[in-house]
């Protein structure tokens, strides 16, 4: 096991009063009773726990948090925040902690579940409305994983699931309107 | 002219009978209000969930509740959008319908607990941020209307029917099934902003399902994730968490998992045969919407209930009371519903009536 010691305390403390400010949770209630991680239902594939997240929050090791594998993957379930009895939201701050990273430019290596975020909303941008079938083909292309659940696709078709045509809604332009409002339509990667 | 379509020229000559209004005297409610509910489908329910859709509708009329849908709705954003890009996208797209169902109605219904909870948190971050208000209404050219109540199906139906009236109508058409009532995450959480029973224990589809004839045990998983959109990128996360929940659920000899989401609903229900290969298991955990086991109750066709269109055959609970057969390959059961059914549902032709409504 190696040990790792972050460089990062002054402007890490810095970060993590932001996260608290934005967030409204106070990191440092956390006592590490860990019952947030044991109801985790991804922490399997986590590289930090969400209570070592907690921690490395309050030892001010943010690279690392912000770096982390957990901080791309964590899908928001909540369910570590219904358990904690300190009653911080720890969903919550991870996911603020995903948004910071996302400011910074931090991309990670789970880059498959960047590109579904960033095919969903091209895709709600484009029509308004989310198209799934062309959702699902043009991940798995992207992904170079073209037979990826392919053994669902005759269930889906069989029961009629999916939509061939995408549907669009009229006011398309609004909705442009909403993204460009956010990231100055540009095409952001 | 669909409904949709007049909505949308109403809202159109309104909102210039407004500005007009407004310029008068200011005041903002000149809209005569509807007590119908304006309706939020949301994405899953015009494609991958479209039975949740059609049994929505068809118990919403059986019941006599009015649903106006939302014209011109967009996508909610769903989770990517505050998770990516930062920012408020995933309260200003949310901001869209909102202010379009606030024109009319004072409350709206989203069945997808993925739409509720985007809904509800943009709302609550709208009442929270005079700056986010003013983003919104930048982008929508109109001071942003947001006040409108938000309710997801469970709320709606618990509001609309006592489950004594139910009970009285049903005549315990149901009794004989053990339901494991299942709300997953985004129903109720977070507790703070979703405001929606009890976070570590909801009971809220309890008393309507009782009031069916069926049980409703306790079901330990109720408020588990089923690995939410992790599908694609990270399918192992899905098959563990959701394996988890139909294990429990067969373990305990429930009949069906009641849900009222469709993502947990496609996570449990499409792969459920992934699961079974992936964890050499043999359940057969049919996983129904809350709307379709009222349709049920109510009689309803399970044909027009779109019951069929799950992977997970529910053949042998619907024997159980009474449709269908219980044995027999899938696609005789598919062909014969139609057929058979309506003979013995008790409102077969409006309900096919409806459904044409519901296609519409």
């Amino acid at each position: 096991m190696t040990i790792r010691v972050s460089s990062t305390v002054p402007s890490g403390a810095d970060v993590v009063a932001d996260i608290e400010r934005r967030s409204g949770e106070r990191v440092s209630a956390c006592y590490q009773c860990g019952r947030c991680t044991s109801t985790c239902t991804g922490a399997f594939a986590f590289d930090y726990p969400p209570h070592r997240i907690m921690r490395m929050l309050q030892l001010g090791q943010v690279d690392e948090v912000l770096n982390s594998r957990t901080a791309q993957i964590c899908y928001d379930c909540m369910t570590c925040s219904t358990r904690c009895p300190m009653n911080i939201d720890v969903a919550n701050v991870i996911e603020h902690a995903k948004m910071i990273a996302d400011e910074r430019g931090i991309e990670g290596d789970e880059k498959e579940i960047r590109l579904f975020r960033l095919a969903f909303l091209k895709n709600v941008r484009r029509y308004g409305r989310l198209h799934e079938a062309r959702l699902l083909t043009w991940i798995n292309f992207r992904s170079f994983r073209p037979f990826n659940d392919i053994s669902l696709i005759p269930l889906i078709l069989r029961r009629k699931k999916i939509h061939i045509v995408p549907p669009r809604i009229k006011n398309r332009n609004e909705v442009h309107r909403i993204f460009r409002e956010i990231n100055g339509g540009d095409k952001p990667e | 002219m669909s409904d949709a379509r007049k909505m949308s020229v109403a809202v159109k000559a309104g909102v210039e009978e407004r500005n007009a209004d407004e310029r008068n005297d200011g005041s903002r409610n000149v809209v005569p209000r509807n007590d119908s509910y304006a309706y939020f489908p949301g994405c899953s329910l015009t494609s991958s969930a479209g039975e949740y859709d059609a049994s929505f509708r068809l118990v919403a009329k059986e019941l006599g509740i009015g649903l106006d849908e939302i014209p011109d709705w967009n996508c909610c954003g769903a989770s990517p959008a505050p998770h990516h890009w930062g920012g408020n996208l995933g309260v200003l797209l949310p901001a869209r319908n909102l202010h379009i169902a606030g024109y009319a109605h004072d409350a709206m219904v989203a069945p997808c607990a993925g739409c509720y909870n985007r809904h509800k948190n943009a709302q609550h971050e709208l009442a929270g941020s005079e700056e986010i208000r003013e983003q919104a209404t930048r982008v929508l050219r109109q001071p942003v209307r947001y006040e409108i109540e938000i309710l997801n199906l469970v709320e709606l139906f618990d509001r609309e029917v006592t489950p004594e009236a139910l009970a009285e109508r049903v005549q315990g058409r149901l009794a004989g099934l053990n339901f494991a009532t299942y709300y997953g995450c985004l129903l109720t959480r977070p507790a703070k902003i979703m405001n929606f029973d009890n976070h570590r224990n909801p009971v809220s589809m309890k008393p309507l399902l009782m009031a069916t004839g069926a049980n409703a045990d306790h079901f330990p998983f109720k408020s588990e994730c089923c690995g939410s959109y992790m599908g694609l990128a990270h399918k192992e996360i899905v098959l563990r968490a959701s394996r988890r929940i139909i294990d429990v659920a067969d373990g305990l000899g429930f009949d069906a998992i009641v849900t009222a989401c469709p993502l947990c609903h496609q996570n449990l229900d499409l792969r459920q045969g992934q699961i079974n290969k992936a964890f050499g298991t043999n359940i057969e955990m049919p996983i129904l919407y809350f709307s379709q086991v009222l349709g049920l109750a109510l009689g309803l066709s399970a044909d027009d209930l779109g019951i069929d269109s799950h992977i997970v055959s529910a053949r042998k609970l619907l024997a159980k009371i009474g449709q269908g057969a219980a044995d027999g390959d899938e696609r005789s059961i598919t062909t014969n519903n139609s057929q058979g059914i309506q003979k013995t549902a008790e409102s077969g032709a409006s309900s096919s009536n409806a459904r044409v409504a519901g296609e519409g």
